[in-house]
């Protein structure tokens, strides 16, 4: 397992190099001004970029022999499948940290950012359950569909864990009404997330069964 | 001693394809090399996929080390190597990146043997692999391939588009490998002059069956081509006969008994054979 996730992780970082740059620069800038609006985009950007870069340099084992190959060594397949999860709640995860930093920066220099207390809370959240939504669907879709599709797999994965999570919040607003308290808006939010986790959670076992299935 | 690898009746088709692999069987001892030989397409590829569980195979039986290996025995993949033809590694990764991989899959990897490799193939560590030469990606799978103390190479044309001095340099690591008796090989390849160097036993595969699979020795002492003229061809007697093509003047019979072959048919000129021309003649010729 510790070499797969070696593997994935030079993987992601060949690709994330001019991503993080950019996310730290665009981090010092909204940082600096005081806008909600773009900081909100920031947080989300971190959380669901980081996502979607790492599943890219999946893309990127195409290229060689290297996924075949790895059926050679003394690896199950459910480790290989296993590991790709664990990557992605470690760039989730990292994405998260510097989302984080940025936001405390701008606490720091303007004071709260957000129209409302609950946003520190709620914008994450929906920014982790996109991700994991992604992920949830990526990776059954990427072993059942075939992997030289991926890059269509990872669109259609990205617009459906939006879908799902706008749909889940729209259905607590239409029960809850528009004028929620901060209880009402954290039960949502984790409403929200534990949906993404338990999609996340469902997905790995579906995703090992349609590996198990792969041939090279 | 039983054999590293057995092959047993293995099967395997393909939905939406003609091809298919008919009941192949093959052994192949410890301490030898065996040659896979056969034209591109022939299912050298498939077979070995077959045996390395990345194509699951529809029939037989396959036992490596003595038993078959399932996807969760990680053991008997500890002691084998695998270099495919081409890219095996991801072009982002350098040697040493990839030495660190290789460090985490398996637990008996040789870091000092690994750059010992990297040395003598003149390889450099920190280069990454997109930018390294064809025959530099063979080395650094070879090399990577060896560096965990593997008993059985798997190699699927692993010295095709290399230049004859870097194959004849790879060629001498593989005869160094098998110094030790329980190391064994398999080399699949359509370069027949590698096989003849190197090679104890040679397998030949053709549209997914086997053909013929003997010791090399038993090629190039026992079988033979014969040069027959019509009327010869027509008296030599269909047991002796492995197979045969007709050319404008003259038929070239291919018979696996040399001297019995010449007591037997006294006016026919009788050739040694390559194993190139054995290919030809198995894979374009006609069987009886």
């Amino acid at each position: 397992m510790k070499g797969l996730l070696k593997n994935n992780l030079y993987a992601a970082l060949s690709n994330a190099r001019f991503f993080l740059e950019v996310l730290a620069l665009f981090g010092i800038f909204a940082a600096f001004v005081l806008s909600p609006g773009l900081l909100t985009g920031y947080v989300l950007l971190c959380m669901v970029g980081a996502t979607v870069i790492a599943i890219l340099s999946l893309e990127k084992e195409n290229a060689s022999k290297w996924r075949k190959y790895k059926l050679t060594t003394p690896i199950r397949r459910s480790d290989i499948v296993k590991s790709y999860y664990i990557s992605q709640l470690v760039w989730l995860m990292a994405g998260s940290i510097l989302a984080a930093i940025v936001v405390g920066a701008s606490i720091v220099l303007h004071g709260f950012p957000f129209d409302r207390y609950a946003d520190i809370f709620i914008i994450p959240v929906a920014g982790i359950s996109v991700s994991l939504l992604t992920d949830a669907i990526f990776f059954p879709t990427f072993y059942f569909g075939g992997e030289e599709k991926s890059e269509v797999f990872l669109i259609i994965s990205v617009c459906c864990s939006i879908g799902i999570v706008m749909g889940i919040s729209g259905s607590i607003n239409l029960l809850w009404g528009p004028d929620m308290t901060v209880m009402e808006l954290f039960i949502a939010a984790m409403i929200m997330l534990a949906c993404a986790v338990i999609g996340f959670l469902v997905s790995i076992p579906i995703s090992i069964k349609a590996a198990a299935w792969m041939e090279y | 001693m039983e054999n590293i690898l057995e092959l047993n009746h293995v099967s395997k088709t393909f939905p939406q394809s003609d091809f298919a692999l008919e009941q192949i069987s093959l052994t192949l001892p410890y301490g030898a090399i065996m040659g896979f030989v056969g034209e591109n397409g022939a299912g050298k590829t498939t077979t070995i996929g077959c045996i390395m569980n990345t194509v699951t195979k529809n029939a037989g039986k396959i036992k490596l080390f003595g038993r078959e290996m399932t996807d969760s025995d990680t053991g008997i993949r500890e002691k084998i190597g695998v270099v495919y033809d081409g890219d095996n590694f991801p072009g982002y990764l350098n040697a040493v990146q990839l030495e660190s991989i290789m460090q985490g899959l398996y637990s008996n990897w040789n870091s000092a043997l690994y750059k010992e490799y990297l040395e003598r193939f003149h390889l450099s560590p920190v280069q990454k692999i997109k930018t390294y030469s064809r025959g530099m990606t063979m080395k650094l799978a070879i090399s990577a391939a060896l560096s965990h103390h593997p008993q059985l190479l798997i190699l699927d044309e692993a010295t095709s588009g290399l230049d004859p001095v870097m194959r004849d340099e790879i060629l001498d690591v593989f005869l160094e490998f098998v110094q030790e008796e329980d190391h064994s090989i398999m080399l699949s390849s359509h370069i027949t002059s590698d096989l003849e160097k190197i090679a104890d036993y040679i397998a030949f595969i053709h549209d997914g069956k086997i053909m013929l699979t003997t010791t090399k020795d038993d090629l190039v002492y026992n079988y033979a081509v014969m040069r027959c003229k019509e009327s010869q061809f027509e008296k030599i007697a269909l047991e002796d006969i492995v197979a045969y093509r007709k050319r404008d003047f003259q038929t070239d019979v291919l018979v696996a008994n040399k001297k019995q072959a010449e007591r037997k048919y006294k006016n026919v000129v009788i050739d040694n054979v390559s194993i190139d021309e054995i290919m030809f003649l198995l894979v374009k010729g006609e069987r009886v």
